[in-house]
């Protein structure tokens, strides 16, 4: 499939490598032919966020391209320089990402922690507390740390003299105001704002939460109080369940990558890995990330759709909602669902009042005009005012979608048919690897000398997909002299690829083999160099703001 | 016994030999975790001279999730739907576990007198009380007077 293609270039223009001795993580990166990269690199050390922090390894890369980024260190590292020196340019529509495994993920958050620890001159424990209250945003919490100490701490229950969470019994007055239990037997549990509750009650309470996916946001369960329990009582409050224990510390690495913006979880089924992205989200609107995660899912970093070059995330969630729009599902959800504004949940509102909060990121918004809850203030009935502007936007768009139809159902067939191709492509490869048998079998060719069938199917595949999601650009687009141009460079390729196709499908034996097997190399690279011209083409293009598109 | 039936009986048996003022709570026959509830409302509102109507479900999970409430009386209140429905953050997501059946009900008691038209959950509602709250107060008034059980 396409992936294997993609590899076939990421083999010759990347090199795989173990990018430090105590860390299993495998960087793909290289030296970058544009200056946007060290740009990028730059910015996501100014967010001050951990993944930037972390970031100096990987981008020692740049560090060779320009040699003046005094940013990165560029360390002792050996290995990785070499590695990087061995890799030729990133090309222009490839971005910069590292796989990341559990441990790299720790270490990354272990170096923030380390990082700023010194600073604040709290106990780790309210170190990590504020760093994850701050969503490991270094700078807004330096600069309140700095300006109040005691008053940030105090925002989120914590204390520069707080006592370390324990475990005790033997008080005769203590009652358990969750389940009313008294007496000098009952183990209890109290945290430093000094409420304490039977340490069964604590187990239930806790487990309660952390299925719910709570992690470091569990605070004190005494009403109002706003203390939050950390690591270490929760550790001593599960110590006795091992699998809640766990999906505790899951929820927490879940709640840390959500929070960094360079990193992501692969959204492959069952994979355990996330992905570090050095493109800032900013960028992302024209700089398509597509991403390979070491368990070989290609998937875009920004919207977590397959590969979808080169259409941009925008167009591809547009065209996916249209194409779904018949359906009876995506009726339902566009009747009784919303998008968070913040995270893009889906979101149903299935009672109370329009003041929403995001459970996945808490995000605080108005359910009529999904702005954010704090600016409503007095102005809430605004809200109805717009609400009807944009009805009456809804009935307007609709009279118009039917005069779009029919153009629409010219690019859907064709996106249609790469797809489905994409799909026969997986039959034609089966068929394929019999003929590279049969090729061994009746020539004198060896398995290494009939991989150019396989390899040419492959491409196949990635150009297909290419040009299923070069129909959704096309469609959006505005029609002026840049869209014909592109357009020249997709009719070049789909014509390159249907005789690719042809060629491959068509059986063995016709005319000598040496003859087949030249035309298809040769076919084979003249596709390749057109998909990489198309590429790097609309990669460029949407950077430079080249084309317009429909709103 | 669990933890959860032994805290409703406690519970219930505060409520029974140290009642709320103004506020009765008493378990349905056969079903401890399903009470009927009658509120007064609260003196200086427009919900004063009424009794009000409510019922109370403690969930599966209670005292880890809050209890269902909800008005059977109808309201004119910004926070209360016509379902009896309740916007009220401690039933939501400030629901601590050390919260009570007694302080829910006080909290509602505590709603009546101050209507809060900023986080609204009966929108038409809300909005006569922001842009006329003089009429919304005399529908709520005249509302009392036609719904609620008037107080001797």
């Amino acid at each position: 499939m396409s992936d294997d293609f993609s590899d076939e270039y990421m083999d010759d223009d990347y090199e795989d490598f173990e990018y430090s001795d105590d860390e299993s993580a495998i960087s793909v990166g290289s030296s970058s032919e544009q200056g946007h990269s060290s740009a990028m690199a730059a910015t996501a050390a100014s967010q001050g966020q951990p993944g930037a922090l972390s970031q100096s390894q990987v981008q020692n890369s740049a560090d060779l391209g320009y040699g003046d980024d005094d940013d990165f260190d560029a360390g002792d590292d050996v290995d990785f320089v070499r590695a990087i020196g061995a890799s030729r340019g990133r090309k222009s529509w490839e971005v910069d990402f590292k796989v990341c495994d559990a441990d790299s993920l720790r270490a990354i958050q272990t170096a923030a922690i380390d990082s700023i620890e010194p600073v604040l001159s709290v106990s780790r424990e309210s170190t990590t507390l504020l760093l994850r209250c701050y969503a490991w945003k270094e700078e807004p919490l330096v600069e309140d740390f700095l300006a109040d100490p005691d008053r940030t701490l105090a925002k989120f229950g914590l204390s520069s003299r707080a006592a370390a969470p324990c475990i005790g019994s033997g008080d005769n007055e203590f009652t358990c105001e969750i389940c009313y239990t008294s007496g000098a037997d009952e183990k209890y549990l109290g945290l430093a704002c000094g409420h304490r509750f039977c340490i069964d009650c604590y187990l239930m309470y806790t487990s309660g939460k952390i299925r719910e996916g709570e992690s470091w946001r569990i605070r004190c369960p005494a009403p109002k109080c706003k203390m939050l329990l950390g690591e270490e009582a929760a550790r001593l409050i599960l110590s006795t369940s091992k699998d809640v224990l766990h999906r505790y510390e899951d929820n927490l690495m879940r709640s840390f990558v959500g929070d960094i913006d360079s990193l992501t979880w692969c959204p492959a089924p069952n994979c355990q890995y996330a992905v570090q992205c050095l493109v800032p989200r900013s960028a992302m609107a024209t700089v398509i990330s597509v991403v390979r995660c070491k368990c070989g899912n290609a998937f875009c970093f920004s919207c977590k759709e397959g590969d979808h070059l080169p259409a941009p995330c925008s167009l591809v969630k547009k065209w996916l909602q249209k194409c779904k729009d018949d359906s009876e599902t995506s009726n339902w959800l566009k009747a009784n669902t919303k998008e968070c504004s913040k995270c893009k949940s889906t979101i149903e509102k299935n009672g109370g009042c329009n003041h929403m909060i995001c459970r996945e990121c808490h995000f605080e918004f108005c359910w009529v005009c999904m702005g954010p809850w704090n600016e409503h203030g007095q102005q809430f009935y605004n809200c109805n005012r717009f609400n009807e502007d944009s009805s009456k936007n809804a009935r307007d768009a609709l009279s118009k979608s039917r005069a779009q139809l029919e153009r629409y159902l010219h690019y859907f067939t064709r996106y249609n048919n790469h797809e489905q191709s994409v799909k026969l492509a997986r039959k034609l490869l089966a068929t394929t690897e019999k003929n590279m048998e049969l090729l061994q079998r009746e020539t004198t060719l060896s398995w290494i000398e009939v991989q150019f069938l396989s390899d040419a199917v492959d491409v196949l595949s990635v150009c297909r997909t290419t040009l299923k999601w070069s129909y959704v650009l096309a469609y959006y687009m505005l029609s002026d002299n840049q869209k014909t141009i592109f357009e020249n460079n997709q009719s070049d390729l789909e014509m390159a690829t249907e005789q690719l196709n042809e060629l491959v499908e068509n059986p063995i034996g016709q005319s000598s083999i040496e003859d087949i097997k030249r035309k298809i190399i040769d076919k084979s690279t003249y596709v390749k160099a057109r998909w990489e011209t198309l590429l790097s083409d609309t990669s460029l293009g949407l950077q430079e703001n080249r084309w317009q598109f429909e709103d | 016994m669990s933890m959860a039936s032994k805290r409703i009986l406690k519970e219930a048996e505060r409520l029974a030999k140290d009642p709320v003022p103004g506020i009765t709570a008493e378990p349905i026959e056969g079903n401890m975790r399903y009470f009927s509830v009658a509120m007064n409302g609260p003196e200086e509102s427009p919900y004063a001279n009424g009794r009000f109507k409510l019922e109370l479900y403690l969930p599966e999970e209670y005292p880890m999730s809050p209890p269902k409430v909800r008005f059977l009386t109808k309201m004119y209140h910004p926070n209360i739907d016509k379902l009896g429905r309740i916007c009220l953050d401690i039933l939501k997501d400030k629901w601590s576990p050390a919260l009570q059946i007694r302080t829910v009900l006080l909290s509602i008691q505590a709603l009546l007198s101050a209507p809060n038209p900023d986080d609204p959950l009966a929108n038409d509602v809300a909005d006569q009380w922001k842009s006329d709250e003089k009429r919304a107060i005399q529908t709520a008034i005249e509302w009392t007077r036609l719904y609620a059980e008037p107080l001797p």
